[in-house]
């Protein structure tokens, strides 16, 4: 059976997506499943970072790829072969992790913007990331908000997480989000609050967010200082997995690995 | 002499350059198209057999009938949002998405980008 598409989204930046989409990916992998981690947010990349993944050290990237330069084989970057400079990465060393990032070179980030993408090869290149590494997830970081690499990307998912905060804003944006992909006939949708204050009553907040979404909450994660002091650095989850944070988010590997 | 593989791959790259439907016109299909348009995306390419064999694999309730699906197949190929390489049976369908435009920015505005961003070694 192919490997599930899992698509992490949210409508507006500063939700803790990428954060949270390596951290998710790499709980999944920890369990023994080969996980991919695709950056489709060509225009603001980053999630990079969290894997100790530095320009010095990026070779290929999807911008290679999409401009027929590269094939998704030579773009993976190894994270359980590389796991150095980090206490909670260490904990990958030898597990079937395959980032593939996109450039944080100026001017491939401007070539891209200047040229315009090709849709077909974006897709042939998610799809063939599954069947060329053998995965059982693939995980996509994308861009926040709703542009054509998202829409695709929603449109071709098994699982959809849309990340929001208890925030006015985070609420209009993701009930539009919600009906595009229920009107993309996503299978899977699930909802993750993050940032919640310590001081709200989070069963209180799940309910009422699934309420108004009728869509599960699959977490609440807490905001948290510490998260902010690790200054992704590191994978958060793994480094410190007594946290509340890294209990919370192993609430939502539990949905993603429970969808058949 | 190009060999029959490259010829079809040169036929299916000339018909994508024509046409093709859009990520958010996907949200707008009819519900049988949209289920056809969402296989493709993830099997890539399908001849007629394939995706019988498919459709038969998934819930009654969602499945179309052989009229049904033939009938999406004809709407789809007839507005280039599928391609059809080939003939009878052996014939594959395969998604054609349209490209995303470049920005409409004026030229040089991205050569002045360019030569700047140039100029950072790190760049380069």
């Amino acid at each position: 059976m192919k490997g599930k598409i899992v698509s992490v989204h949210s409508f507006r930046g500063g939700t803790g997506k990428s954060n949270v989409t390596a951290n998710l990916a790499a709980q999944v992998a920890m369990t023994g499943k080969r996980v991919g981690v695709v950056d489709t947010d060509i225009q603001s990349p980053g999630i990079h970072v969290l894997f100790g993944l530095d320009e010095s050290k990026m070779g290929k990237t999807m911008n290679d790829f999409l401009h027929g330069k590269a094939t998704v084989r030579e773009i993976g970057f190894p994270v359980g072969e590389n796991t150095g400079g980090g206490e909670g990465r260490s904990k990958l060393a030898g597990k079937d992790l395959w980032l593939f990032p996109s450039s944080i070179r100026g001017r491939e980030i401007s070539q891209i913007l200047k040229e315009g993408v090709d849709f077909n090869l974006l897709n042939e290149g998610l799809q063939s990331t599954i069947t060329e590494f053998d995965l059982d997830y693939l995980f996509i970081d994308t861009h926040p908000g709703l542009n054509e690499e998202t829409l695709l990307s929603i449109a071709t998912s098994d699982i959809l997480i849309i990340i929001l905060r208890p925030d006015n804003q985070d609420l209009q944006g993701t009930s539009v989000t919600v009906d595009i992909a229920r009107s993309l006939d996503v299978p899977n949708l699930f909802l993750l609050v993050n940032k919640a204050l310590p001081k709200y009553d989070f069963a209180q907040v799940q309910t009422e967010i699934q309420q108004k979404f009728d869509a599960p909450v699959t977490s609440v994660l807490p905001l948290s200082f510490d998260l902010a002091d690790n200054a992704s650095n590191d994978l958060f989850s793994l480094r410190f997995p007594e946290h509340d944070w890294s209990k919370a988010l192993n609430r939502v590997v539990e949905f993603v690995l429970a969808v058949k | 002499m190009p060999g029959v593989f490259d010829r079809l791959d040169k036929e299916i790259k000339d018909k994508q350059k024509e046409g093709g439907i859009t990520p958010l016109d996907l949200a707008e299909l009819p519900p049988a198209l949209r289920k056809i348009m969402r296989l493709m995306l993830r099997e890539l390419q399908m001849n007629y057999p394939r995706l019988c064999e498919v459709m038969d694999a998934i819930p009654e309730s969602d499945r179309l009938s052989r009229d049904e699906l033939q009938e999406a197949l004809t709407t789809l190929t007839q507005q280039q949002w599928l391609n059809r390489i080939g003939e009878g049976e052996k014939a594959i369908y395969k998604v054609n998405l349209r490209r995303r435009e470049g920005s409409k920015l004026a030229a040089g505005i991205w050569s002045a980008l360019d030569a700047k961003l140039k100029k950072n070694p790190s760049d380069t």
